[in-house]
């Protein structure tokens, strides 16, 4: 990247990182909810964006993640940090032990296994007694948004610093083999299978450690709000509205997203959600790589670029 | 051994029903690669359609259910001729993600205009039973169940035997072979989609009659669908009977002998032992 | 040609045979491909040509039978372990890493080839240089890898391969499509590679060429090898040509 977008990012980072002194309280709020969604995004692009297989089974690592903190800290009266270290092994746990037979299945027959594991996992966790069964938990109050905010933001600096790692590392460089041709990399050397998983749980851990952040912040969950599966589907849409693949897409698609979300909530309540939905139907039609593509491309082709997608995809 | 026998019915007879609702889907993601996955919503508005057909206009759920199937229809031709159409060529994905966006807009819609409480509806008879022997069949649920029934061996023969359906089945093997038979094929994708979607509504207003609908079933019944779809394999409606039925029966039989909160555990817990042992299904051709 | 005795043969194939659902693709097939020969293959459409250059890169199992390269049995090892070892092929439906760059699409190959293959991606893009130098394509290396045209995805496809510092090279039809000199041109790239000490087989239908390049013809029909041995002498063998031209009156 070239030296100016290296000053820019950086100028944002600070000016990030200092929102909780300056401003209010409700601005700092969604701060949080945002950050976490872009770390979301950010992880589902591990495993989405960069080794091609789209996961719904991410919001099951988040739910990990949060259930690892909440029965530490209120069951076995450990401290937070403890909790978010046992997300992060159940997390890994999932990934290795039910990624391995689910990643052999191709495309939509992933996503769907995905999507059922996570229903599985809602009904399983709602009849754990340690879990709470289906009233689920109530954790220890912290009343500090800005240590939450600034924990978020730094997970959110490591999650992207690590796909920015996959750009120029062997790893990253088999995934992305992976995604593009996955017998083709398999021939040249790649261990497939070995491969991904462990982009599977990589991309797990950045989503239990945000869930464990989250559920610690709001001090409760269910098993229906921690393993809701349209947070995986909020998580997909903003990394692929942003630009899956690429290392800021994500990121930008999480805040732009949830900005016009906020604002719409504000204003027309209800419309909110139908906004949404129209947004994601127009998106898909017109720019299906995302904003990161439309912004590379725009400046070549102009407003053809539209119509260029439109004419590649229709019948 | 009674109770037993009292499961199994309600399992079959639950079965029948799961079976017409994942029909639509099997045949959308089946014939044009969309994975659909509004298709929960789309059983829910047949369901209100039938709804409002019965309490306004006194049309029995059943007698009316053609007139929901065929506005579902155009609703679903509609749809696919002036948006789906337009990303068919694209990733399998993308049809995901666009089919989730519908979902949202269908679900706001719906509590826009019914608002969220459920409804039911209530023919007359919809209370009363028959004995068969030691078990005890609800009326509605034996007529809902007959319908399903219907309709999955009805497809069935469309899709084998009629000009239509093997235009449709071509297409699922490659879009210059639907050309052969004379149809034009945005037309022809409309129209299989208008068939899933038409077969949704049908399934929206048998349900109605057995179970509440709200503004927000349509997810879980998504779910559901997809499972049996899974299950039951993508090619055959008859596949899609069967995997109704079993998943019906694996139900009963958990939430009777495991506890009433494990029936979904037990759905999707097959779907994914299905998916990596077998996944083309139990009725599909092996890879 | 070089007498081979006492060296043990790159790879040796025995008896080996693989079935679809109904369909006997590769039937009981054996034959060796020595250090640093150029093997050819040829055979009419549907002969098994392919799905045997897929039975020796691992991507496909076989049915029955075994396969060894430098005497050690591979036939258990899956696809990228066989890479590791020095196995690398081309494939005839190309298959670039549309998304990347060619120079990566090459510098996959550096990554991961042979012995595991370099751990640095710096020094992975340069050998990818190297290759691209090497099959000509090298004012192509920033391009993204799906706007090349037929002819240079050939040579992509080779020096994808080539990264891989492979022992063993299966090429599956690299000059189809080509014109008559970018064919010539093929030859050259195949016969430098094999003085690097590189075993090749290839597969061709391009009779000419493949005569040319070859120190050794092997024909396969139907899934069977009907002929083995000198090119001139298998060419004017008798089954050979019935297998081309089909029977004609007895």
């Amino acid at each position: 990247m070239k030296r100016l977008h290296w000053i820019l990012l950086a100028a944002g980072l600070i000016v990030l990182a200092a929102v909780p002194w300056f401003g209010s309280d409700v601005l700092v709020q969604f701060g949080i909810n945002a950050l976490l969604l872009a770390v979301l995004a950010q992880g589902w692009n591990i495993i989405g964006g960069y080794t091609g297989y789209a996961s719904f089974g991410n919001s099951v690592f988040y739910g990990l993640g949060s259930y690892g903190v909440a029965i530490a800290m209120v069951q076995w009266e450990l401290p937070f940090a403890v909790g978010m270290a046992f997300g992060v092994v159940l997390a890994v746990a999932f990934a290795f032990l039910l990624g391995l037979p689910v990643l052999r299945l191709k495309g939509h027959y992933f996503a769907i296994a995905t999507l059922a594991l996570a229903q599985v996992m809602i009904a399983i966790v709602s009849n754990l007694s340690i879990a709470g069964q289906n009233i689920g938990l109530v954790l220890p109050p912290l009343n500090d948004d800005r240590l939450f905010y600034e924990l978020s933001l730094a997970l959110l600096v490591a999650a992207t610093a690590t796909v920015f790692w996959l750009t120029r590392s062997r790893f990253g460089f088999g995934l992305f083999a992976i995604r593009e041709n996955e017998e083709g990399a398999a021939v040249m050397g790649v261990n497939t299978t070995l491969y991904k998983v462990l982009a599977f749980a990589l991309s797990g851990v950045f989503s239990a450690l945000a869930g464990g952040i989250h559920a610690y912040w709001i001090t409760f969950l269910d098993p229906a709000s921690a393993f809701d599966i349209s947070l995986n589907v909020k998580m997909i849409i903003m990394a692929v509205f942003g630009g899956p693949g690429t290392v800021l897409g994500p990121v930008l698609g999480a805040f732009v997203l949830s900005s016009v979300s906020e604002l719409l909530s504000s204003e027309i309540t209800s419309f909110a959600g139908l906004f949404f939905g129209l947004v994601v139907v127009v998106a898909v039609i017109f720019m299906p790589r995302g904003v990161a593509d439309l912004m590379r491309r725009f400046r070549r082709t102009g407003w053809r670029y539209f119509v260029e997608n439109l004419k590649a995809h229709r019948i | 051994m009674d109770l037993l026998a009292q499961i199994l019915v309600n399992g079959v007879l639950l079965g029948g029903l799961y079976a017409v609702m994942a029909l639509g889907l099997a045949l959308i993601w089946g014939v044009l690669n969309i994975v659909n996955l509004a298709h929960g919503a789309f059983i829910m508005l047949g369901g209100y359609l039938s709804w409002h057909l019965y309490n306004y206009l006194g049309i029995d759920p059943f007698l009316g259910l053609p007139i929901t199937a065929v506005v579902m229809f155009g609703l679903g031709y509609v749809l696919q001729r002036g948006m789906l159409n337009l990303i068919v060529r694209a990733p399998m994905f993308n049809t995901l993600l666009i089919t989730f966006g519908l979902e949202v807009v269908l679900t706001y819609l719906a509590q826009l205009a019914f608002s969220a409480d459920f409804r039911t509806i209530n023919p007359s008879y919809a209370g009363s039973s028959i004995a068969l022997g030691p078990v005890v069949v609800p009326v509605a649920r034996l007529m809902a169940f007959g319908v399903a029934v219907a309709l999955t061996v009805g497809m069935w023969l469309f899709l084998l035997h009629s000009r239509l359906g093997r235009a449709i089945r071509a297409t699922a093997q490659n879009l210059v072979a639907a050309r052969l038979y004379g149809v034009e094929p945005r037309h022809l994708y409309a129209i299989t989609f208008g068939i899933g979607i038409g077969l949704a509504g049908a399934a929206g207003g048998l349900y109605g009659t057995v179970s509440q609908i709200d503004p927000y079933i349509g997810a879980t019944l998504t779910a559901k669908s997809f499972a049996i779809a899974i299950i039951g394999g993508l090619d055959n409606p008859l596949g899609v009977l069967v995997g109704g039925l079993v998943l019906g029966i694996i139900e009963s039989l958990t939430v009777l002998y495991v506890g009433a909160t494990f029936g979904d555990v037990a759905s999707f817990g097959v779907l994914v032992l299905v998916l990596i042992f077998r996944p083309s299904g139990l009725l599909g051709k092996t890879a | 040609m070089s007498a081979v005795l006492e060296t043990t043969p790159a790879l040796e194939i025995t008896n080996v045979t693989r079935r679809f659902a109904g369909l006997v693709a590769v039937n009981n097939v054996s034959f060796t491909l020595n250090k640093g020969e150029i093997l050819g293959v040829i055979g009419p459409n549907g002969a098994g040509k392919t799905t045997l250059v897929s039975l020796i890169s691992g991507t496909l199992a076989p049915s029955a039978g075994d396969i060894a390269f430098e005497g050690r049995t591979i036939t258990k090892l899956p696809a990228y372990q066989r890479a590791r070892l020095g196995i690398g092929r081309t494939f005839q439906i190309m298959r670039p890493f549309p998304g990347l760059s060619v120079l990566d699409n090459v510098a996959v190959g550096a990554l991961f080839g042979h012995g595991g293959g370099e751990s640095d991606l710096a020094r992975a893009r340069e050998l990818a240089r190297a290759q691209l130098d090497f099959v000509g394509l090298a004012k192509f290396a920033d391009q993204r890898a799906d706007e090349l045209g037929g002819p240079s995805r050939k040579r992509l496809e080779l020096a994808k391969a080539l990264a891989m510092q492979p022992k063993v090279l299966l090429c599956d039809e690299v000059m189809a499509g080509l014109n008559l000199v970018e064919i010539d041109e093929v030859i050259e790239v195949l016969k430098r590679v094999r003085e690097r000490g590189i075993s090749i087989f290839v597969i061709e239908h391009v009779i000419k060429a493949i005569k040319s390049l070859s120190d050794r013809l092997l024909v396969l029909h139907h899934g069977e090898k009907i002929a083995d041995g000198d090119p001139d002498a298998v060419l004017s063998d008798v089954r050979v040509v019935e297998a081309y031209l089909g029977r004609r009156r007895a």
